[in-house]
């Protein structure tokens, strides 16, 4: 749906004009690589979130459910963010001074104490066409040391909501991220010691869910967003646990040798992962499917020479990319999910040691997010290619620094992955894929391989009927 | 390029030699046929009974311990052969010719101790993919036990795990410290032969 209220004309012609001198430029880039998605700005919507009004309700928790709807309204990178004047905080809603300030949406919050928790009437106003777009009434858990995470969640499921409204796109706030920390370094007999942390969309709420002297690795979240299958490991080699978060309760999915690269296939009836198959002179690793309805029978999916990892299906299930040594070096490949012959994505130039791994299937797209580099000389980087088309043109979408470990959010445009100087010092940052905005998720060393959930919640969880 | 080999033989030569012995220890009193007169009480005759146990066992517990710490010194460098990490070059998981030679010991003390089972642990530098470094250290870690039982190893003595870049000899972060991280360790998981030379 486009909309072009009389005062964004002038804007787009700009744009148009800016976007084709962009155009020249970029035919100066080797063939296989676009470092610019050619993302039109003017299409974003202008959205004010005002700030919210209730009784019961201190200032601070107004203040708080207003900020993290608007925080996460600017993080889905898909609206121009207005600010609220001082003189139209509070009060009706003036629609003429909202559209003299070019907004295009207007959000409006008022809030009632109840016995555990907030009554929240969330508004959406168009105010090009100075009305009511959506209103719901939802119940918001209290904000108090126990139940923050809740009282969060629920915001950003709204906002979530929020998005859907007025972009009719999926939005990616009421969700966490899985990754691993190396707390301590390892030594010539010890491995160092390894945490599992999650944390919300928008960096609060970080938490430890496991630990151990040991190896964590990979986190991968099941469909359903309650589990967090991964590998351990330890002197005696590596296993996939599947891990309850609410519970803690573990369970073994695989303990064949070297053991890792869990993916859940999208309906959960699947876990693919990557396991030594020993067989003398031939003995490499492949990728195995374990059945995890009958929770049995893992079968092998692979016979490649060399080494298969990193597992991950597409949305419809259909088919699971991958990565392989079989040339040599690391590179992306795709495959039916039952198994049989890759396909190779990315590009593969005598001479040249590309290297590429840690691929991750868009959730609502063919698109296939991974690192890698052109040549031994260059750094990691994260690219962006099709699925549908074999060694086709590949999107870089950072230029600096190591960059690491990708994995899409549930929105199919942010990307989270770990990026520093060196791989000493490594952070998460996100990236939406389209305007290539970036932010930094969570400072800190050594945080690597981050998985991003599932949405786990729903505005329609929290709406009082 | 054979001599540490021979030299190894000697050493399981002489901790199988001690093993073949099998001997208990009997230690002769200087006086065997001792004189015995009227003026000999019962009382004199224990205290000179005591007095050459006494004896005896010091000498036993003496030579006791002096075999102990030769076994224990046979112990160590048969230890330090078997434990003894081979290097690998970047990327690569074929075997160097010091390794090869270093392996070559290490079929002999198998040989020697077939109630001996080791791991064979691959180790990477940190370059690269944290994962894929993961499964280069298990091919290196095949290699190793391929070679192995290419001598006749029996591979049921022999484990084979990876542990990635996550144990570096050398936490440096240059060509240097790369070189000692590419390595195959060996670790003894089960069998007592080692600690019971000469008994």
């Amino acid at each position: 749906m486009r909309r072009f209220p009389s005062h964004v004309m002038p804007a787009l012609v700009m744009l148009a004009l800016a976007g084709s001198a962009a155009a020249v430029s970029a035919q100066d880039q080797p063939s296989a690589i676009a470092l610019r998605g050619g993302y039109n700005a003017a299409e974003r919507a202008a959205v004010a979130v005002r700030p919210f009004a209730g009784a019961g309700a201190s200032a601070d928790v107004l203040d708080s459910m207003a900020t993290i709807v608007r925080r996460d309204l600017a993080y889905s990178d898909r609206f121009e963010m207005v600010t609220t004047p001082s003189t139209l905080a509070t009060g009706a809603v003036n629609y003429p001074a909202w559209n003299a300030l070019r907004a295009w949406y207007l959000v409006t919050g008022d809030a009632v104490a109840t016995a555990n928790g907030y009554e929240l009437t969330l508004t959406v106003h168009d105010v090009v066409y100075s009305k009511v777009k959506t209103s719901a009434r939802y119940r918001i858990p209290a904000m108090n040391a126990t139940t923050t995470a809740a009282f969060r969640m629920a915001l950003h499921a709204l906002a979530d909501e929020v998005v859907r409204t007025i972009s009719n796109q999926p939005g990616h706030a009421a969700t966490r991220i899985a990754f691993n920390r190396q707390n301590k370094a390892g030594s010539a007999n010890a491995t160092g010691s390894f945490d599992l942390l999650i944390v919300d969309s928008d960096g609060f709420g970080l938490r430890r869910l496991s630990g151990a002297t040991g190896q964590i690795y990979s986190p991968a979240w099941s469909p359903d967003g309650k589990k967090l299958a991964y590998m351990q490991g330890s002197a005696a080699g590596q296993r996939i646990v599947e891990q309850d978060i609410q519970t803690g309760a573990t369970r073994v999915i695989s303990s064949a040798p070297m053991s890792t690269t869990a993916a859940y296939s999208p309906d959960g009836s699947r876990i693919a992962f990557s396991a030594w198959h020993e067989q003398g002179r031939e003995s490499n690793a492949e990728l195995y499917e374990y059945d995890a309805v009958r929770n049995c029978c893992a079968k092998r999916l692979t016979s490649a020479r060399l080494e298969d990892q990193s597992p991950t299906y597409s949305p419809d299930g259909s088919r699971i990319a991958f990565m392989s040594s079989r040339l040599g070096l690391p590179h992306i490949y795709v495959m039916p999910a039952a198994g049989g012959a890759g396909t190779l994505l990315t590009p593969y130039v005598v001479g040249q040691k590309g290297y590429y791994f840690g691929p991750d299937w868009s959730p609502t797209s063919d698109e296939i997010v991974f690192a890698g580099h052109w040549n031994s000389r260059g750094t990691y980087q994260i690219m962006i290619a099709d699925a549908r088309r074999a060694q086709g043109q590949i999107r870089q979408l950072t230029t600096a620094g190591d960059n690491e470990d990708p994995s899409w959010a549930p929105d199919g445009r942010h990307i989270v992955f770990s990026s520093g100087v060196g791989d000493q010092q490594l952070s998460l940052y996100v990236i939406d894929a389209v305007t290539e905005t970036r932010r930094k998720l969570v400072d800190g060393g050594k945080l690597r391989m981050s998985d991003w959930s599932p949405p786990l919640a729903r505005a329609s969880d929290y709406v009082v009927r | 390029m054979l001599r540490p080999v021979v030299l190894f033989s000697l050493m399981t030569a002489v901790a199988l030699g001690a093993c073949a012995k099998k001997k208990p220890v009997v230690v002769t009193p200087d006086n065997t046929t001792p004189v015995v007169s009227p003026t000999d009480t019962a009382q004199a005759r224990r205290d000179r009974e005591a007095a050459e146990r006494a004896r005896t066992d010091s000498i036993a517990s003496a030579r006791a311990a002096e075999e102990a710490a030769e076994r224990e010194r046979i112990m160590a460098g048969l230890r330090n052969t078997l434990e003894q990490v081979i290097y690998f070059e970047y990327d690569d998981d074929k075997l160097r010719d010091d390794a090869a030679e270093a392996l070559g010991q290490k079929v002999q003390f198998l040989r020697a101790n077939p109630g001996i089972r080791i791991r064979i642990t691959g180790h990477t530098d940190e370059r690269g993919s944290v994962e894929y470094n993961l499964a280069l250290g298990m091919r290196r870690a095949q290699v190793v036990k391929d070679y192995l039982v290419g001598f006749s190893i029996d591979e049921s003595r022999l484990e084979i795990v990876s542990m990635g870049e996550d144990q570096p000899q050398d936490v440096g972060h240059d060509d240097a410290a790369w070189a000692k991280n590419r390595r195959a360790g060996f670790t003894i998981t089960s069998g007592n032969a080692l600690t019971a030379p000469g008994q």
